[in-house]
């Protein structure tokens, strides 16, 4: 594979990559200059200003939403890969004539408008008598974010190469033993980026969120969308900004930590064709 | 939801447990059908980009080292974990009058006076392909990952020029992913309206802003869950009229 | 016997997706309920000022915890799924507590532990929503008004009617509230904004349509931002929006709109199974001293409903808070809950207005 990409005798497909990279980066870049604005309006350059960033250091609460949020999409985004990842894997195995109805269902929480399942979940948690709270947060969420690793599981899963798993079989490896060694290391990419779509978009969540929520649980997408009555504060902008270091930090370090391990890394890399 | 569809609305505020298929009449409103005709307009133009960008993204991530994938796929993960909503002003700030993106033009000579792009039909589409492309990358980066180059490069041994070894070989096998990535794209678009309420100003009236004011300004939960209802109905009829022809080409193969 | 399994594994996924599936995963922490020496306070966010909220925990020893809501109606569903229990204190706008207390989720007021009830400026109190004053607490209220800067625009504007100027095409911003931009067709037609005759207000959408060339967007967040970027030389506005502007821009010029005006109310109430209603009214008495209202109405940027406040509003804020001196009262009115076929019509016109607009 690293042969085709020397091969690759034009530029051309790493400038495109390039240049939507670059789309994808622009608003976040605006976001953190805009964070440093003295001016609370984003229309106004007061000039240069840490401003926010004490503001929104003195509100505990919005520490707090962030807390929450974190923990939701953590557990919500694993626990739908978990759910998601061995749905597609039994449906593929299954050969079921239902399989279309199956993957049809799957997709519909994806078709119903957003406010109207946060709606049913809400009459849902209500009916049985489940206490608002994190808990039905983490129901929730995980149930809206299941079909994103279901589709990204499936399209990986459909037309892989069965005979490695048989050959594993025929040398007397179990069922358990084939998924974990065969079967999954070749769906975790898939795995991987369906939670961190969930992570996203548990992350991102308001409109069901805000029907789900308990008394003491408000998530920091809630704290943003509802400043309806007094306009977005530019408080907001500081937490995007701290939270896009934060996470590029975590990425620099996860690379760095992961180029100490190469030596032995390169042996398991062998499941990779 | 299916069952509220048939019920009555309360006088100012709940459901009354009366059955009537009013609500369905109700959407044949010309002003309800024609947000129908504008959500789906929207979807296919943003799901079109969305291909069209989304697909060589996914094919070429997945022809990188090993090391660029996984630096990839943080990269463009990265921008999403910050809250939509602010990405959005961040898009307002580019596009508006004497903007960033004015500035920049006018600032090269490529344009001698304010675009006034923001609350028009193109940023909305920007606004779309930006918040659905990584649902098609993703999908189509994760069956290319897997494609086997050598088949690729069997076929061109074969002869098969560049183009037709892609189409033979490639875009056949990467065609699950592509149909999910179609799916996660399209069924989201359909229902995604605060984009075009914050980018187009609110002029481009989808069905999403239609349900959302039933249910928030006329308390009318009956009527919402039918055009609901029906969202999904034309949602399915397009997913299989798209999984129809797409099947049908991967018996013919694709030539 | 793998079959099974997996078809056990596909049910299970259908099951969760339905959101039918026992919820016996994911428990976390539920140590909600704990209500001894907190406030649970339901409003939008940011309608507080920090140190407010700071002061009232060092003060009575009440911790707050805010909790937040985009629309009135998520509020109401909300509080009727909870039984009208789970929030203490709830400031929302004032159509949606009449039905709040039709539908019995409110409790009255018990007014002798909110001796300072009496700082409330009169012009407030006693409206349709709760004309006997015996459930809220006003907090905040707003009239629509137009903004726009002359500079660019050769007519003046005195009123509504003066929008449908062809000068002004493509350069008006217009709030989203349904009933606010119908109204004002109302009452260019000199009607009221709570009629109930269909045929005026389809008239009122009509005339409407003819309003769509003007338009350059219609939102109700930020209008602000693109009146002082120049995005619209003119707009129809919430009173926290104008003093943003104004502050921002001071050469736009304030029209109360000649037709009439149409303003709403804040108000706090308390949910009638509230689990600490002591804490709510604690907090009401707190937030109508009038140096306290004064900081909350100067970063609200609202209409100052605490009538002692008034003094202590610095004088540069002075005039975007309080009522004009020469304001008319009488060519004021509140947008009331009308029936559910005219919220229909009313829908329906809005919808239509929207689209004519692209």
């Amino acid at each position: 594979m690293r042969g085709t990409a020397i091969k690759n005798r034009t530029k051309l497909p790493n400038i495109f990559l390039g240049l939507i990279m670059l789309f994808m980066y622009v608003p976040i870049v605006i976001v953190i200059i805009y964070s440093f604005n003295e001016s609370k309006l984003s229309s106004v350059w007061e000039g240069f200003s840490w401003r926010w960033y004490q503001e929104l250091f003195e509100d505990e609460a919005m520490f707090e939403a962030l807390r929450n949020s974190l923990v939701l999409a953590l557990s919500s985004s694993t626990a739908a890969a978990l759910i998601g990842t061995l749905g597609a894997f039994g449906m593929t195995r299954a050969k079921l004539k239902a399989n279309t109805s199956v993957e049809y269902v799957s997709t519909l929480p994806i078709m119903i408008p957003e406010i109207i399942l946060g709606m049913v979940f809400m009459v849902f948690f209500s009916l049985i008598g489940m206490p608002y709270g994190m808990t039905t947060l983490i129901i929730a969420h995980t149930a809206f974010c299941i079909p994103y690793v279901f589709m990204l599981v499936k399209a990986r899963l459909v037309g892989m190469d069965k005979s490695l798993g048989e050959a594993a079989a025929d040398l007397g490896a179990g069922p358990a033993r084939v998924f974990r060694d065969i079967t999954l290391p070749l769906i975790a990419p898939a795995i991987l980026s369906g939670m961190m779509l969930s992570f996203a978009m548990s992350f991102d969540d308001v409109i069901i969120s805000i029907f789900v929520t308990g008394a003491n649980t408000n998530t920091l997408p809630i704290k943003v969308y509802t400043q309806l009555k007094t306009g977005v504060s530019p408080k907001i902008n500081a937490l995007c900004a701290l939270i896009f270091a934060a996470t590029v930090i975590i990425c620099i370090i996860s690379a760095v930590v992961n180029r100490m391990r190469r030596p032995e890394n390169r042996e398991d890399s062998v499941t990779e064709y | 939801m299916f069952i509220l569809s048939f019920l009555t609305r309360g006088e100012t505020w709940g459901v009354v447990w009366d059955f009537t298929a009013e609500n369905y009449a109700n959407i044949f409103e010309p002003v309800y059908l024609e947000t129908f005709w504008e959500s789906l307009k929207l979807a296919f133009i943003s799901t079109g980009f969305v291909i069209l960008l989304g697909y060589p993204f996914g094919y070429f991530m997945a022809k990188l080292t090993r090391k660029w994938k996984s630096r990839m796929m943080m990269f463009l993960m990265i921008p999403f974990w910050t809250s939509s909503l602010i990405r959005l002003y961040g898009w307002i700030v580019i596009f508006r009058a004497n903007g960033t993106l004015d500035s920049f033009l006018m600032g090269t000579g490529l344009t001698s006076e304010p675009l006034k792009l923001l609350y028009t039909y193109p940023a909305v589409v920007v606004g779309m392909i930006y918040a659905l492309l990584p649902f098609m990358i993703f999908a189509v980066y994760s069956s290319a990952e897997k494609l086997d180059m050598s088949l690729v490069e069997a076929a061109r041994d074969l002869g098969a020029s560049r183009w037709r070894a892609f189409l033979t070989v490639s875009l056949k096998l990467t065609l699950p992913g592509l149909l999910s990535g179609v799916i996660l794209t399209f069924v989201p678009s359909m229902g995604l309206f605060f984009i075009a309420d914050i980018l187009g100003g609110s002029k481009v009236v989808l069905i999403g802003n239609v349900i959302q004011d039933q249910l928030m300004k006329t308390h009318n939960w009956p009527f919402a869950a039918a055009l609901a209802v029906a969202l999904m109905l034309i949602t399915t009829l397009f997913m299989v009229l798209y999984r129809k022809i797409t099947k049908v080409k991967d018996l013919e193969g694709i030539v | 016997m793998k079959k099974i399994l997996a078809i056990i594994m596909a049910v299970v996924l259908c099951m969760t997706i339905a959101g039918c599936s026992a919820p016996t995963e994911n428990a976390a922490d539920t140590n909600e309920y704990d209500v001894g020496g907190t406030l649970n306070l339901y409003t939008w966010e940011g309608m507080f000022p920090q140190e407010i909220l700071d002061g009232f925990a060092e003060e009575t020893g009440i911790d707050i915890i805010y909790n937040n809501f985009d629309f009135d109606e998520t509020m109401l569903a909300k509080l009727q799924a909870a039984g009208g229990g789970d929030y203490d204190l709830v400031i929302a706008d004032d159509y949606i507590i009449e039905m709040a207390i039709a539908e019995g989720l409110v409790q009255k007021l018990d007014k002798s532990k909110i001796p300072s009830l009496g700082n409330v400026n009169p012009v407030y109190t006693k409206q349709f929503f709760d004309p006997t004053d015996e459930y809220t607490v006003p907090y905040g209220a707003g009239v629509q008004t137009i903004i726009y800067d002359p500079a660019l625009f050769d007519v003046e504007i005195k009123g509504y009617a003066d929008l449908w100027n062809a000068a002004f095409e493509d350069n008006v911003g217009l709030i989203g509230n349904y009933r606010v931009i119908d109204g004002m067709a109302l009452k260019v037609m000199g009607e009221s904004y709570n009629t109930e005759d269909t045929a005026v207000i389809e008239a009122a959408g009509q005339k409407l349509l003819e309003l769509a060339p003007n338009i350059r967007l219609i939102k109700d967040e930020g209008l602000q931002e693109d009146l002082i970027s120049g995005e619209v030389g003119a707009g129809v506005v919430y009173t926290s929006q104008v003093t943003m502007a104004k502050m921002a821009k001071p050469e736009l010029e304030i029209v109360y709109p000649e037709e009439g005006l149409g303003f709403g109310i804040m108000s706090g109430f308390i949910p009638s199974q509230a689990p600490n209603p002591n804490a709510a009214h604690a907090f009401l008495e707190y937030i109508l001293d009038p140096e306290r209202a004064a900081a909350c109405f100067e970063f609200l940027g609202y209409y100052c409903t605490t009538l002692p406040a008034e003094e202590f509003i610095a004088e540069d804020m002075k005039e975007f808070l309080t009522i004009p001196s020469d304001f008319d009262t009488s060519k004021m009115e509140m947008i009331e809950n009308v029936s559910a076929e005219t919220l229909e019509l009313h829908e329906q016109i809005w919808t239509a207005f929207k689209a004519e607009c692209e």
